[in-house]
């Protein structure tokens, strides 16, 4: 069992630090013991939230911070990602692979976090901004 | 990411190496196919064999390339999508939309 570990990161809503966002992501993936597939597949997701709480909880607001904190532990991965922005609705928009969604230039970014991680759960924050956790469990930690 | 262009024929081909995502890939992508749009081209072929991963912004740019070809009555298709790359085209059903290659010379007389 790997040894637990977490990172901490607070960015302001700059799209440009995505990236290190998605590769902080992944190395604390790989420490949890995923391999180097799976480890992309959760930057993946991690790079996703980081996307949604800079462009659609803060608006690009570089005023207005996102807290990631990415956790390696007994049972796998775990990342938790808050913004302060008015808060939005994750769930809508439309289906993008259904219909007219197949042909939308945006909207695919839960899609993608849901394909890659265990659970995604989105929820307000008090006041202000919105709150996502996600999830991992290594496959021999799995219930099913 | 890095981008080349080869003509053949009526065909522009975009040699795409890297990654396509939010702020990077995803405007280069654009700007050299809008480049290529501006300049009368009507077919564009987008080599992803060398594309590592996309994210939603770069999976959303593909799709505008599509319905920008569209509107200007020509066509954008795909050749070799990497593992990855093909993976998110599942995952998002665009392998429906997009005409997708193996071969380079087999994506050409599609045209």
């Amino acid at each position: 069992m790997a040894s637990p570990t977490t990172l901490k990161l607070v960015v302001s809503s700059d799209v440009r630090l995505v990236d290190l966002i998605h590769n902080a992501a992944e190395k604390v993936a790989q420490l949890a013991g995923f391999d180097a597939d799976d480890a992309l597949n959760i930057g993946l997701a991690v790079r996703e939230g980081a996307i949604n709480a800079i462009i659609h909880g803060n608006g690009s607001n570089k005023k207005l911070e996102v807290n990631v904190t990415l956790s390696a532990n007994g049972d796998g991965f775990s990342a938790h990602i808050t913004d302060e922005g008015e808060g939005f609705d994750p769930q809508g928009a439309p289906d993008p692979t259904q219909g007219k969604g197949l042909l939308k230039t945006s909207g695919r970014g839960l899609l993608l976090m849901r394909a890659f991680v265990d659970e995604v759960v989105y929820s307000r924050r008090g006041a202000r901004g919105m709150e996502v956790t996600m999830t991992k469990k290594k496959t021999d930690n799995r219930d099913d | 990411m890095k981008v080349g262009v080869r003509n053949i024929g009526h065909v522009a081909i975009v040699d795409l190496a890297g990654k396509i995502t939010i702020g990077e890939g995803d405007v280069v992508l654009r700007e050299k196919v809008n480049e290529l749009f501006d300049a009368g081209q009507q077919h564009v072929l987008l080599n992803l064999e060398k594309v590592s991963y996309m994210d939603s912004a770069g999976i959303g740019e593909l799709v505008a390339c599509y319905k920008r070809a569209k509107e200007k009555g020509g066509s954008v298709k795909l050749l070799n999508p990497s593992g990855k790359v093909f993976d998110l085209l599942q995952l998002t059903k665009l392998e429906e939309v997009f005409e997708t290659y193996k071969d380079e010379k087999e994506a050409l007389v599609s045209f």
